[in-house]
Protein backbone atom coordinates (compact mmCIF):
# COMPACT_ATOMS: atom_id res chain seq x y z
CA UNK A 1 0.00 0.00 0.00
CA UNK A 2 1.46 3.36 -1.00
CA UNK A 3 0.22 6.46 0.78
CA UNK A 4 0.49 9.98 -0.61
CA UNK A 5 -1.25 13.32 -0.14
CA UNK A 6 -3.64 14.77 -2.73
CA UNK A 7 -4.73 18.35 -3.36
CA UNK A 8 -8.23 19.61 -4.06
CA UNK A 9 -7.39 22.52 -6.38
CA UNK A 10 -10.74 24.21 -5.83
CA UNK A 11 -10.09 24.63 -2.12
CA UNK A 12 -6.37 25.58 -2.31
CA UNK A 13 -5.58 29.28 -1.99
CA UNK A 14 -1.77 29.09 -2.03
CA UNK A 15 -1.16 30.02 1.63
CA UNK A 16 1.97 27.79 1.76
CA UNK A 17 1.20 26.34 5.22
CA UNK A 18 1.60 22.85 3.73
CA UNK A 19 4.97 23.74 2.21
CA UNK A 20 6.21 25.03 5.56
CA UNK A 21 5.16 21.84 7.34
CA UNK A 22 6.53 19.26 4.89
CA UNK A 23 9.75 17.58 6.09
CA UNK A 24 10.73 16.58 2.57
CA UNK A 25 12.11 19.10 0.10
CA UNK A 26 10.72 19.74 -3.37
CA UNK A 27 7.59 17.62 -2.74
CA UNK A 28 4.96 20.37 -2.60
CA UNK A 29 5.42 22.90 -5.38
CA UNK A 30 3.71 26.28 -5.61
CA UNK A 31 2.67 27.24 -9.13
CA UNK A 32 2.36 30.81 -10.41
CA UNK A 33 -1.46 30.50 -10.32
CA UNK A 34 -1.26 30.17 -6.47
CA UNK A 35 -2.16 26.50 -6.38
CA UNK A 36 0.05 23.77 -4.98
CA UNK A 37 0.74 20.40 -6.50
CA UNK A 38 2.26 17.33 -4.87
CA UNK A 39 4.97 15.17 -6.35
CA UNK A 40 3.26 11.84 -5.64
CA UNK A 41 6.37 9.75 -6.17
CA UNK A 42 8.28 11.63 -3.46
CA UNK A 43 5.55 12.09 -0.84
CA UNK A 44 6.17 9.85 2.19
CA UNK A 45 2.58 10.19 3.39
CA UNK A 46 3.25 11.51 6.90
CA UNK A 47 0.14 13.72 6.88
CA UNK A 48 1.69 16.86 8.38
CA UNK A 49 0.38 18.97 5.48
CA UNK A 50 -3.15 17.60 5.95
CA UNK A 51 -3.17 18.83 9.57
CA UNK A 52 -1.52 22.15 8.64
CA UNK A 53 -4.07 23.03 5.91
CA UNK A 54 -6.80 25.25 7.31
CA UNK A 55 -9.06 24.94 4.25
CA UNK A 56 -9.02 21.13 4.22
CA UNK A 57 -7.74 21.13 0.68
CA UNK A 58 -5.34 18.24 1.28
CA UNK A 59 -6.27 14.67 1.96
CA UNK A 60 -4.30 11.50 2.43
CA UNK A 61 -5.39 8.10 1.21
CA UNK A 62 -3.95 5.02 -0.35
CA UNK B 1 32.07 33.11 -4.65
CA UNK B 2 31.91 33.81 -8.36
CA UNK B 3 28.49 33.18 -9.83
CA UNK B 4 29.85 30.96 -12.61
CA UNK B 5 31.33 28.37 -10.25
CA UNK B 6 28.17 26.30 -10.00
CA UNK B 7 27.38 26.50 -13.71
CA UNK B 8 27.81 23.39 -15.86
CA UNK B 9 30.70 23.49 -18.34
CA UNK B 10 29.52 23.77 -21.97
CA UNK B 11 28.88 20.37 -23.55
CA UNK B 12 28.23 18.60 -20.25
CA UNK B 13 24.59 19.65 -19.73
CA UNK B 14 23.13 16.35 -20.89
CA UNK B 15 25.32 14.05 -18.82
CA UNK B 16 24.75 15.87 -15.52
CA UNK B 17 22.05 14.45 -13.21
CA UNK B 18 18.60 16.03 -13.48
CA UNK B 19 18.77 17.29 -9.87
CA UNK B 20 22.01 19.15 -10.60
CA UNK B 21 20.55 20.78 -13.70
CA UNK B 22 17.50 21.88 -11.70
CA UNK B 23 19.81 23.36 -9.08
CA UNK B 24 21.70 25.36 -11.71
CA UNK B 25 18.54 26.58 -13.45
CA UNK B 26 16.33 27.22 -10.45
CA UNK B 27 18.55 27.01 -7.36
CA UNK B 28 18.84 29.54 -4.51
CA UNK B 29 22.50 30.47 -5.08
CA UNK B 30 23.08 34.19 -5.21
CA UNK B 31 19.38 35.05 -5.06
CA UNK B 32 18.84 35.89 -1.35
CA UNK B 33 15.74 33.72 -1.01
CA UNK B 34 14.06 32.88 2.26
CA UNK B 35 11.27 30.91 3.88
CA UNK B 36 8.67 33.18 2.26
CA UNK B 37 9.76 32.00 -1.22
CA UNK B 38 9.53 28.28 -0.44
CA UNK B 39 7.94 26.05 -3.05
CA UNK B 40 9.06 28.21 -5.94
CA UNK B 41 12.73 27.22 -6.19
CA UNK B 42 14.87 24.11 -6.05
CA UNK B 43 15.95 23.53 -2.48
CA UNK B 44 19.44 22.72 -1.27
CA UNK B 45 18.27 19.47 0.29
CA UNK B 46 17.44 16.59 -2.02
CA UNK B 47 15.27 13.52 -1.34
CA UNK B 48 16.59 12.22 1.99
CA UNK B 49 16.23 8.90 3.85
CA UNK B 50 14.83 10.27 7.11
CA UNK B 51 11.47 8.99 8.43
CA UNK B 52 8.09 10.32 7.37
CA UNK B 53 7.03 13.19 9.61
CA UNK B 54 10.56 13.73 10.96
CA UNK B 55 10.82 17.05 12.81
CA UNK B 56 14.58 16.99 12.33
CA UNK B 57 14.23 16.80 8.55
CA UNK B 58 11.83 19.74 8.56
CA UNK B 59 14.18 21.80 10.74
CA UNK B 60 17.16 20.91 8.57
CA UNK B 61 15.23 21.92 5.46
CA UNK B 62 14.22 25.27 6.97
CA UNK B 63 17.76 25.85 8.28
CA UNK B 64 19.25 25.32 4.83
CA UNK B 65 16.77 27.77 3.32
CA UNK B 66 17.56 30.30 6.04
CA UNK B 67 21.30 30.32 5.28
CA UNK B 68 22.03 33.96 4.34
CA UNK B 69 24.84 33.08 1.94
CA UNK B 70 24.63 29.39 0.91
CA UNK B 71 27.34 29.58 -1.76
CA UNK B 72 29.94 30.66 0.81
CA UNK B 73 28.81 28.43 3.64
CA UNK B 74 30.48 25.27 4.88
CA UNK B 75 28.51 22.96 7.13
CA UNK B 76 30.25 20.76 9.66
CA UNK B 77 28.06 17.82 10.58
CA UNK B 78 28.27 15.10 13.17
CA UNK B 79 27.11 11.51 13.41
CA UNK B 80 23.41 11.13 14.06
CA UNK B 81 20.13 11.31 12.20
CA UNK B 82 21.17 14.59 10.56
CA UNK B 83 24.28 12.94 9.08
CA UNK B 84 22.01 10.60 7.08
CA UNK B 85 20.69 13.66 5.22
CA UNK B 86 24.01 15.42 4.63
CA UNK B 87 25.00 13.45 1.51
CA UNK B 88 21.87 14.95 -0.08
CA UNK B 89 22.76 18.55 0.84
CA UNK B 90 24.20 20.69 -1.94
CA UNK B 91 26.31 22.88 0.35
CA UNK B 92 29.92 22.01 1.17
CA UNK B 93 29.84 19.81 4.21
CA UNK B 94 32.29 17.91 6.33
CA UNK B 95 31.65 14.85 8.44
CA UNK B 96 34.28 14.00 11.03
CA UNK B 97 34.35 11.96 14.22
CA UNK B 98 31.40 11.87 16.58
CA UNK B 99 31.63 14.87 18.87
CA UNK B 100 34.57 16.81 17.43
CA UNK B 101 32.49 18.92 15.03
CA UNK B 102 33.28 22.23 16.75
CA UNK B 103 37.00 21.45 16.85
CA UNK B 104 36.96 20.71 13.11
CA UNK B 105 34.96 23.88 12.48
CA UNK B 106 37.46 25.93 14.51
CA UNK B 107 40.36 24.86 12.33
CA UNK B 108 38.31 25.36 9.20
CA UNK B 109 37.25 28.86 10.16
CA UNK B 110 40.83 29.87 11.01
CA UNK B 111 42.16 28.42 7.75
CA UNK B 112 39.46 30.18 5.72
CA UNK B 113 40.18 33.53 7.36
CA UNK B 114 43.86 33.13 6.41
CA UNK B 115 43.19 31.92 2.87
CA UNK B 116 40.39 34.39 2.06
CA UNK B 117 41.02 37.48 4.20
CA UNK B 118 38.22 40.04 3.98
CA UNK B 119 35.75 37.63 2.37
CA UNK B 120 32.62 36.31 4.03
CA UNK B 121 32.92 32.59 4.73
CA UNK B 122 30.37 31.15 7.11
CA UNK B 123 31.14 27.98 9.02
CA UNK B 124 27.97 26.47 10.46
CA UNK B 125 27.91 23.45 12.76
CA UNK B 126 24.73 21.40 12.48
CA UNK B 127 24.66 18.48 14.89
CA UNK B 128 22.23 16.48 16.93
CA UNK B 129 21.71 16.66 20.67
CA UNK B 130 23.98 13.67 21.32
CA UNK B 131 26.88 15.20 19.43
CA UNK B 132 26.44 18.65 20.97
CA UNK B 133 25.40 18.06 24.56
CA UNK B 134 26.73 14.59 25.43
CA UNK B 135 29.62 13.25 23.40
CA UNK B 136 30.93 16.51 21.95
CA UNK B 137 30.29 18.66 25.00
CA UNK B 138 33.97 19.36 25.60
CA UNK B 139 34.69 20.46 22.02
CA UNK B 140 31.52 22.54 21.82
CA UNK B 141 31.89 24.37 25.13
CA UNK B 142 35.61 24.97 24.63
CA UNK B 143 35.00 26.50 21.20
CA UNK B 144 32.69 28.96 22.98
CA UNK B 145 35.26 29.63 25.73
CA UNK B 146 37.79 30.51 23.04
CA UNK B 147 35.29 32.82 21.35
CA UNK B 148 35.51 31.12 17.97
CA UNK B 149 33.24 32.78 15.42
CA UNK B 150 31.04 29.77 14.67
CA UNK B 151 27.29 29.26 14.51
CA UNK B 152 26.36 26.04 16.32
CA UNK B 153 22.91 24.66 15.56
CA UNK B 154 21.60 21.80 17.65
CA UNK B 155 18.79 19.65 16.24
CA UNK B 156 17.32 18.48 19.52
CA UNK B 157 15.20 15.35 19.06
CA UNK B 158 15.66 14.36 22.71
CA UNK B 159 17.10 10.90 22.00
CA UNK B 160 19.76 8.93 20.15
CA UNK B 161 17.26 8.23 17.42
CA UNK B 162 19.13 6.34 14.71
CA UNK B 163 20.68 3.75 17.01
CA UNK B 164 17.36 2.50 18.35
CA UNK B 165 16.34 5.08 20.94
CA UNK B 166 18.73 5.54 23.86
CA UNK B 167 18.20 8.42 26.28
CA UNK B 168 20.39 11.48 25.77
CA UNK B 169 21.20 14.35 28.07
CA UNK B 170 18.49 16.37 26.37
CA UNK B 171 15.71 13.83 27.01
CA UNK B 172 13.18 14.93 29.57
CA UNK B 173 13.05 13.32 33.01
CA UNK B 174 11.01 10.11 33.06
CA UNK B 175 11.26 9.55 29.30
CA UNK B 176 10.80 5.88 28.41
CA UNK B 177 12.41 4.83 25.14
CA UNK B 178 13.17 1.50 23.48
CA UNK B 179 16.62 1.31 25.02
CA UNK B 180 15.74 3.23 28.20
CA UNK B 181 12.92 1.09 29.64
CA UNK B 182 13.23 2.33 33.23
CA UNK B 183 12.80 5.98 32.30
CA UNK B 184 15.37 8.73 32.44
CA UNK B 185 16.59 9.52 35.93
CA UNK B 186 17.73 13.16 35.65
CA UNK B 187 16.18 16.22 34.06
CA UNK B 188 16.82 17.79 30.66
CA UNK B 189 20.08 19.72 30.46
CA UNK B 190 19.45 23.46 30.25
CA UNK B 191 21.86 23.93 27.38
CA UNK B 192 20.89 27.49 26.34
CA UNK B 193 21.91 28.71 29.82
CA UNK B 194 25.23 26.86 29.51
CA UNK B 195 25.75 28.59 26.14
CA UNK B 196 25.05 31.99 27.68
CA UNK B 197 27.44 31.35 30.55
CA UNK B 198 30.13 30.02 28.17
CA UNK B 199 30.19 33.30 26.29
CA UNK B 200 27.86 32.94 23.30
CA UNK B 201 26.91 36.32 21.86
CA UNK B 202 23.64 34.97 20.48
CA UNK B 203 21.51 32.16 21.93
CA UNK B 204 18.10 31.16 20.61
CA UNK B 205 15.64 28.31 21.04
CA UNK B 206 13.26 27.85 18.10
CA UNK B 207 11.00 25.19 16.62
CA UNK B 208 9.88 24.34 13.07
CA UNK B 209 6.16 25.05 13.48
CA UNK B 210 6.96 28.78 13.21
CA UNK B 211 9.28 28.80 10.18
CA UNK B 212 9.79 32.57 10.05
CA UNK B 213 11.05 32.70 13.61
CA UNK B 214 13.33 29.75 12.93
CA UNK B 215 14.66 31.56 9.88
CA UNK B 216 15.24 34.72 11.90
CA UNK B 217 17.08 32.80 14.62
CA UNK B 218 19.36 30.99 12.14
CA UNK B 219 20.09 34.15 10.14
CA UNK B 220 20.86 36.21 13.20
CA UNK B 221 23.10 33.46 14.57
CA UNK B 222 25.13 33.32 11.36
CA UNK B 223 25.38 37.13 11.11
CA UNK B 224 26.49 37.41 14.74
CA UNK B 225 29.01 34.61 14.19
CA UNK B 226 30.55 36.56 11.31
CA UNK B 227 31.48 39.60 13.37
CA UNK B 228 30.87 39.34 17.10
CA UNK B 229 31.45 35.85 18.47
CA UNK B 230 30.00 32.36 18.93
CA UNK B 231 26.28 31.81 18.39
CA UNK B 232 24.07 28.93 19.45
CA UNK B 233 20.62 27.93 18.17
CA UNK B 234 18.65 25.04 19.60
CA UNK B 235 15.85 23.64 17.44
CA UNK B 236 13.26 21.37 19.02
CA UNK B 237 12.61 18.55 16.54
CA UNK B 238 10.30 15.81 17.87
CA UNK B 239 10.98 12.24 16.71
CA UNK B 240 7.85 10.24 15.82
CA UNK B 241 9.73 6.97 15.42
CA UNK B 242 11.22 6.77 18.91
CA UNK B 243 8.59 8.69 20.86
CA UNK B 244 5.82 6.57 19.27
CA UNK B 245 3.40 9.20 18.08
CA UNK B 246 1.81 9.52 14.66
CA UNK B 247 4.01 11.20 12.03
CA UNK B 248 1.26 13.74 11.38
CA UNK B 249 1.39 14.94 15.02
CA UNK B 250 4.96 16.26 14.99
CA UNK B 251 4.01 19.93 14.82
CA UNK B 252 0.95 19.66 17.07
CA UNK B 253 3.16 18.01 19.71
CA UNK B 254 5.34 21.11 19.81
CA UNK B 255 2.27 23.31 20.34
CA UNK B 256 0.99 20.94 23.03
CA UNK B 257 4.33 21.09 24.83
CA UNK B 258 4.21 24.88 24.66
CA UNK B 259 0.71 24.98 26.15
CA UNK B 260 1.80 22.66 28.95
CA UNK B 261 4.68 25.02 29.67
CA UNK B 262 7.45 22.42 29.33
CA UNK B 263 8.91 23.96 26.19
CA UNK B 264 9.36 27.60 25.35
CA UNK B 265 11.23 29.52 22.71
CA UNK B 266 13.72 32.18 23.77
CA UNK B 267 16.23 34.58 22.30
CA UNK B 268 19.22 36.20 23.96
CA UNK B 269 21.54 38.75 22.41
CA UNK B 270 24.60 40.19 24.08
CA UNK B 271 24.65 44.03 24.01
CA UNK B 272 27.25 44.05 21.18
CA UNK B 273 25.26 41.53 19.14
CA UNK B 274 22.08 43.53 19.65
CA UNK B 275 23.72 46.72 18.39
CA UNK B 276 25.16 44.85 15.38
CA UNK B 277 21.84 43.21 14.44
CA UNK B 278 20.04 46.54 14.83
CA UNK B 279 22.58 48.20 12.55
CA UNK B 280 22.13 45.48 9.87
CA UNK B 281 18.34 45.53 10.03
CA UNK B 282 18.20 49.31 9.77
CA UNK B 283 20.54 49.24 6.77
CA UNK B 284 18.18 46.79 5.05
CA UNK B 285 15.28 49.21 5.33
Amino acid sequence: MYVAAKVDENKCNGCKLCIWSCPDPNVIILHPNKKVSINQSRCKGCGLCVIACKREALSIDS
Amino acid sequence: MKSDLWQISPGFEEVMPAEYRELVDNGPFGKKLGVADMGTFKELLEEHPLCAGCGLALSLRLTLIALPNPEDTIIVGATGCSSLAFPQVSVHNIHSLFGNQNAVATGLKRALSLRFPGQVKDVVVIAGDGATCDIGLEAVVHSWFRGEKLATIMLDNEAYANTGGQESGMSRIGTVLNMAPQGKKFSKVNFPEIAKAAGCAYVAVAEPSRPKRLEQAVRRAILVAREIGPAYVQLFTPCPTNYKFKPSETLSLIKKREQEGVFQTMEYLSPEAEAYIKQIEEAKR
